[in-house]
């Protein structure tokens, strides 16, 4: 019995749902479609006609999940601009790099430690050092903390951090999915990388004209298919010389990126990216076996502590640089330790170039635990600033102002 | 004094941040779905708001026109200048970082440096003084009203706001 599109729609209404409740919580989606996928699949019952397996959609749901890779990184491609980021001002510039140095460093060498070999600390590394932007955002909104003196800070580190993160996957991406098997190919995408990188920055004001000239068309809906041909059509040429997907699509977002339309793609791709995504976080859930998850307990407890230090002490340093005060330093420590979209990107990378399996329940442990517990150390600053302050001895928080959100959003 | 400082919010919108010249430091963050938040610091703990609100794009755009002034023009605004010649009555309002507020009109000297008389003192409650005597303290945040040219109101502001001529 082939029902595919049931089971596409039963995919479709399990979606939807986390989307619901990620609403009433007040939470991010992405942890709650990774634990529905690992509560359903392979392992899960029949019921009747309704198939929690997900074995006869199985191969389509993963080619969308694959999409919505595809969507994420050209939205990441898009949104990078290292431009804004010097704009932003040196105070930024000086915090992300004192973030980046303490953590980065302590994602080295803790798979390190582990005896894991180079590949999958490259990846590590990467999972444990990049926050999800979209989580701190939405956190920071629901807060009401946007007009706080460390939000300007925090929310240049993400931008920081994603300008980071895309020359990142640009440069390991080749290495981590080819790696050992075709060593040429591997140098191939990341040369490849760097040269259109490096050609934006050289003759990017020259070719962007002609660019501009040829997506210059009135009709949305002509725009936007090609907009998917121009995506598509690079992702899957990427595909078929070996540099990966996901680079193709981070590239083509980053000549995009340089267009005067930049605005009106974004606009038009964010559905898309919203849905290819969700079914990406959900098909993550789906190949992790619930009971697999043992495997990776230790070693994403121990993750866990790592960056709650790393980023507590680089938010410290941060805010005490940029002359803010210790309560305001407190919050940028625990505001930036929640993680999401890209440490599952990341792990995904690491499945389909066959590094270590114990990569797949230990960020899928990694990111539940921070997901859950970044929003809730955000929310729960004051409490923990007073305790630290008696701790080392920094001056009380003031009590005048009753934090009225936050008390509605419990 | 009054400074409004501009900075991105990237994934949020942009903020603006008023230092006013009462002391009080107004946050607006203009959300990029178009929603609207104001928060008000105490100037002692810049850490943490006093009072916010969230208003969406149309009450936000009636608030800025109240604000400017379109829907009900302040009397102060008002061309007030009644010119009789050369007399000018002119109106004032003190603010709380002027350095001559809680002083008496004695002690400034009014008339006899800069020839502008004050004909009435408007406390904040609306408490007035007409016709003050030299003993009649200036408080923050009354209103004067004076008369005298145009340049000896002149001259009378800055001796109120400065403490000097």
């Amino acid at each position: 019995m082939e029902h595919i599109l049931l089971e596409v729609g039963l995919a479709f209404v399990l979606i939807a749902l986390a989307g619901i409740l990620s609403l009433r919580l007040r939470f991010s989606i992405v942890p709650i479609l990774i634990l529905v996928g690992m509560a359903v699949g392979p392992h899960a019952p029949r019921i009747g006609v309704i198939d929690f397996r997900f074995i006869v959609s199985g191969p389509l749901i993963d080619l969308m999940g694959r999409l919505g890779v595809v969507f994420l990184m050209f939205y990441l491609g898009l949104e990078f601009s290292v431009g804004r980021l010097v704009r932003a001002g040196r105070s930024i510039l000086v915090g992300g790099t004192i973030y980046m140095a303490v953590n980065f460093t302590v994602g080295i060498i803790f798979p390190c430690l582990l005896g894991w070999p180079l590949r999958e600390i490259l990846v590590a590394a990467g999972i444990t050092t990049i926050s999800s932007s979209a989580i701190v955002a939405k956190v920071l909104v629901d807060l009401k903390r946007t007009a706080n003196p460390e939000t300007e800070l925090i929310l240049g580190l993400m931008m920081f951090q994603d300008v980071f993160v895309a020359i990142y996957l640009s440069l390991i991406s080749g290495p981590i999915t080819l790696g050992t098997a075709s060593p040429t190919k591997a140098l191939i995408s990341t040369v490849l990388a760097l040269s259109v990188i490096a050609a934006l920055l050289l003759s990017g004001r020259r070719l962007m004209p002609l660019l501009n000239r040829w997506l210059n068309i009135p009709s949305d809906e002509v725009f936007l298919l090609v907009l998917l041909a121009l995506l598509m059509g690079t992702a899957g040429i990427s595909e078929a010389l070996g540099v990966t997907e996901t680079l193709g699509a981070l590239l083509a977002g980053l000549v995009l990126a340089e267009t005067v339309h930049f605005e009106r793609i974004e606009h038009l791709i964010a559905p898309f990216r919203d849905f290819f995504g969700a079914l990406f976080f959900f098909s993550f859930g789906l190949r992790i076996d619930p009971l697999s998850l043992g495997g990776g307990v230790w070693i994403a407890l121990a993750a866990v502590v790592l960056t709650l230090a790393g980023n507590f002490a680089a938010g410290i340093l941060m805010g005490r640089r940029a002359c803010l005060s210790y309560r305001a330093s407190t919050n940028i420590g625990l505001t930036i330790t929640s993680r999401g979209e890209f440490s599952i990107i990341l792990a995904d990378l690491a499945r389909s170039g066959g590094l270590l399996p114990v990569l797949q329940p230990f960020t899928a442990l990694y990111v539940l635990i921070l997901a859950v517990l970044g929003p809730l150390l955000t929310r729960e600053s004051r409490l923990i600033y007073r305790g630290l302050s008696r701790l080392f001895g920094w001056p009380p928080g003031k009590d005048a102002a009753p934090y009225k959100a936050e008390r509605q959003s419990l | 004094m009054a400074s409004l400082r501009e900075i991105d919010l990237p994934g949020i919108g942009r903020k603006f941040q008023l230092n006013a010249r009462s002391g009080d430091r107004l946050v607006i963050i203009i959300h990029d779905d178009g929603k609207r938040e104001l928060y008000i610091f105490n100037p002692d703990s810049p850490d943490e708001w006093a009072a916010a609100a969230t208003l969406d794009d149309e009450e936000a755009r009636q608030i800025g026109a109240i604000i400017g002034g379109v829907i009900y023009k302040p009397a102060a605004l008002e061309e007030m200048e009644v010119k009789l010649d050369q007399l000018v009555i002119d109106w004032y309002k003190v603010e709380a970082t002027a350095k001559g507020a809680g002083k008496t009109i004695g002690e400034l000297k009014i008339r006899q440096r800069t020839g502008t008389t004050i004909i009435a003192v408007i406390e904040p409650d609306h408490a007035s003084h007409i016709a003050p005597g030299p003993d009649q303290v200036i408080p923050a945040h009354s209103t004067v009203v004076l008369a005298g040219t145009r340049d000896t109101i002149k001259a009378c502001k800055r001796l109120i706001l400065n403490g000097s001529l």
